[in-house]
């Protein structure tokens, strides 16, 4: 079943999700062929459905809204059960690794995102040197490059082969303790658990905004 | 070839402290800039002349000079003997020693056009007073910075979006770039009758960017500016203070500024730092009221009153030029046979490095970090010091561990 989910809010974000041959796609903007529209009011109005405390307002795909209520339903409360951890699961060594690499990727585009509207965020990466910064996960190298441009930040799966900082964390241990802010990043820079070379202040500001984040993820 | 040292003391320790101590060392003695910090010792035991030994007994040439305190080199016999008279008179009294007078009499006679010091213990301390100082002489709140320019850590000397330091903060402050006196006329004219201060390093020392010098007459401008616009000239002379020149910085780069901030060099390792000022502001810095529980203690004051002596008995400064010209030329050379460009920068006493065929400074980290393990203490992020106390030995050794480490690293394939 291919579907395109546009989601907008006038004035506001808009970012679609597509599912096409068994694959899931997504962007942000507006998808040319999108067939569901989905319209809300305000961000927060937004907000309120990805915490199941809203409902959108559907300005196309009518015919498509039991899969919203299904499928789409199901994948989004599966994505918050990987994203929301508790003690207990990450006891569970794949759970474990499938929520490092969901907040990795997912801590990645947030510091795209906060470049670029949050305003404390906005002070500091404005003051960032060009280039691109990796964050990998070592042995596997399961990586996201974070690329600077005047400022501004985009973030791109995998890693870029001249990277003007590295961030390398030992093992998928060490990430989800340094993405869940379980740990002091200088102490684990210190003990070599997480290895920083180059451009240094890139790191340290990715940092700072990494720091935004629970900011806007609490109620 | 030197056998690489190991740091198994330093790492269980580091250890021990990361359970007790926000990130087990803070601030600007973290390793966490010290890349790679395997490379590096956490700890020292020890220390004498120019050379200090970490606590696993390795011993290291000291290209940091405890980040700049340590300017006629460690554990110096007659600043020490001058501390240790003091400290069998007294140190933390109830009222001031004498030796509170002799010092600001000594800095009056020492520093160019200058005419009173008051007494702290950081620079920090002395930056912020500053400011206080300024604001209360000109009824003004603002204050003009240079971007990239350090001053401490008090929240007005750090910018938004950094832990801890709100919007307001950092609101009365306004960042321009070094060596833009354009930038400085528009401030002036976007903020008329606004502007309390102006504060600045003698030439600009910022962290992983090369040193830049001022452009000729830049100082000159600026003051002229801050007359005619009654903004009061701050010069933050914490880190380049007593090494470029005895008499100041200011004195070194031709210009008067209204105050100025010491610490670091001032007393050798005992912890004293001063803001000196003008007569006209003597008035408005009696009237701000500022202390703290340990700015009066006697012993760092008769350090800091020796320090300023044995400085001047052996010319410091140019003992310091002599050497880091030498280091310059050394490093640079040693780079160039392994096809390097190393690309030194600021002033000889306080030089920056940066090999310039790795703009990520990746490879320059790798340079500082073999060097280090190797003995002769390099960090790859913040300007060196040089002391009075480096010897020509230390200078052998030391290109020869840098040629060394160069050689680890592996010549520039590119340029041979």
């Amino acid at each position: 079943m291919n579907h395109c989910i546009q989601f907008a809010v006038p004035k506001g974000p808009a970012a679609f999700v597509r599912f096409a041959n068994g694959a899931c796609e997504t962007g942000a903007g507006k998808h040319p062929s999108s067939d569901v529209r989905l319209m809300f009011i305000s961000c927060r109005h937004l907000s309120a459905m990805f915490e199941n405390k809203g409902i959108p307002i559907p300005l196309k795909g009518f015919t498509k809204l039991p899969f919203m209520a299904k499928e789409f339903s199901a994948i989004t409360r599966r994505m918050e059960y990987f994203l929301k951890p508790t003690d207990d699961l990450l006891q569970d060594t794949d759970y474990a690794t499938i929520n490092t690499l969901m907040t990795l990727h997912t801590a990645g585009r947030a510091v795209a995102v906060l470049s670029g509207t949050d305003a404390q965020s906005k002070a500091v990466a404005g003051a960032l040197p060009d280039g691109p910064m990796v964050m990998k996960i070592l042995p596997d190298g399961t990586a996201v490059t974070l690329t600077v441009t005047k400022g501004k930040i985009t973030m791109e799966k995998g890693e870029h082969d001249r990277p003007a900082a590295l961030l390398l964390m030992k093992d998928m241990a060490t990430a989800n303790r340094l993405l869940n802010q379980k740990i002091d990043p200088f102490t684990a820079i210190a003990l070599g658990d997480v290895k920083i070379q180059g451009q240094i202040p890139m790191i340290d500001t990715v940092d700072l905004i990494l720091d935004r984040i629970p900011h806007y993820l609490q109620p | 070839m030197t056998t690489p040292y190991t740091y198994k003391n330093s790492r269980r320790l580091f250890e021990k402290a990361a359970a007790v101590i926000p990130c087990g060392i803070y601030g600007h003695f973290s390793p966490a800039p010290l890349v790679p910090p395997e490379n590096y010792p956490f700890f020292a035991q020890k220390a004498s002349g120019a050379r200090f030994t970490d606590i696993d007994g390795n011993e290291f040439i000291d290209y940091m000079c405890a980040y700049g305190p340590m300017v006629l080199g460690y554990n110096c016999e007659p600043v020490d003997r001058a501390a240790m008279a003091q400290l069998e008179k007294g140190n933390c009294l109830s009222c001031p020693g004498q030796v509170m007078v002799e010092l600001a009499e000594k800095l009056v006679n020492t520093v160019a056009q200058m005419d009173w010091a008051f007494f702290a213990k950081n620079g920090n301390d002395v930056t912020s007073y500053a400011l206080m100082v300024a604001r209360h002489a000109t009824g003004r709140k603002k204050i003009v910075a240079i971007r990239g320019g350090y001053h401490g850590t008090a929240p007005w000397a750090q910018t938004f979006g950094h832990h801890g330091v709100t919007e307001e903060d950092a609101a009365q402050m306004v960042r321009i770039p070094w060596n833009d006196t354009a930038a400085f006329e528009a401030v002036l004219e976007q903020y008329p009758g606004q502007i309390a201060g102006f504060i600045a390093t003698p030439y600009h020392h910022p962290v992983f960017a090369d040193n830049e010098m001022p452009a000729q007459g830049y100082w000159q401008k600026i003051e002229a500016l801050c007359r005619k616009h009654g903004v009061v000239l701050i010069v933050d002379d914490i880190r380049c203070g007593f090494r470029l020149d005895l008499r100041g910085s200011h004195a070194y780069f031709g210009f008067t500024p209204d105050l100025v901030c010491f610490c670091k060099a001032i007393g050798n390792g005992y912890p004293i730092s001063a803001l000196m000022g003008t007569d006209a502001l003597k008035s408005a810095a009696a009237k701000v009221f500022y202390t703290g529980s340990y700015w009066f203690s006697a012993v760092p004051m008769a350090a800091a009153i020796a320090t300023l002596d044995e400085m001047a008995r052996i010319n410091a400064t140019a003992a310091m030029l002599a050497y880091g010209e030498k280091l310059r030329d050394g490093l640079i050379e040693t780079a160039r046979r392994h096809g390097y460009d190393l690309k030194v920068s600021g002033h000889p006493a306080m030089p920056y490095l940066r090999i310039t065929d790795d703009p990520s400074l990746m490879l320059h980290q790798r340079w500082c970090g073999e060097c280090t393990r190797r003995g002769a203490f390099f960090t790859s992020h913040h300007n060196w010091f040089v002391s009075a106390a480096h010897t020509e030995e230390d200078l052998a050794r030391t290109l020869e561990i840098a040629d060394e480490a160069f050689a680890v690293i592996g010549d520039n394939p590119q340029k041979k």
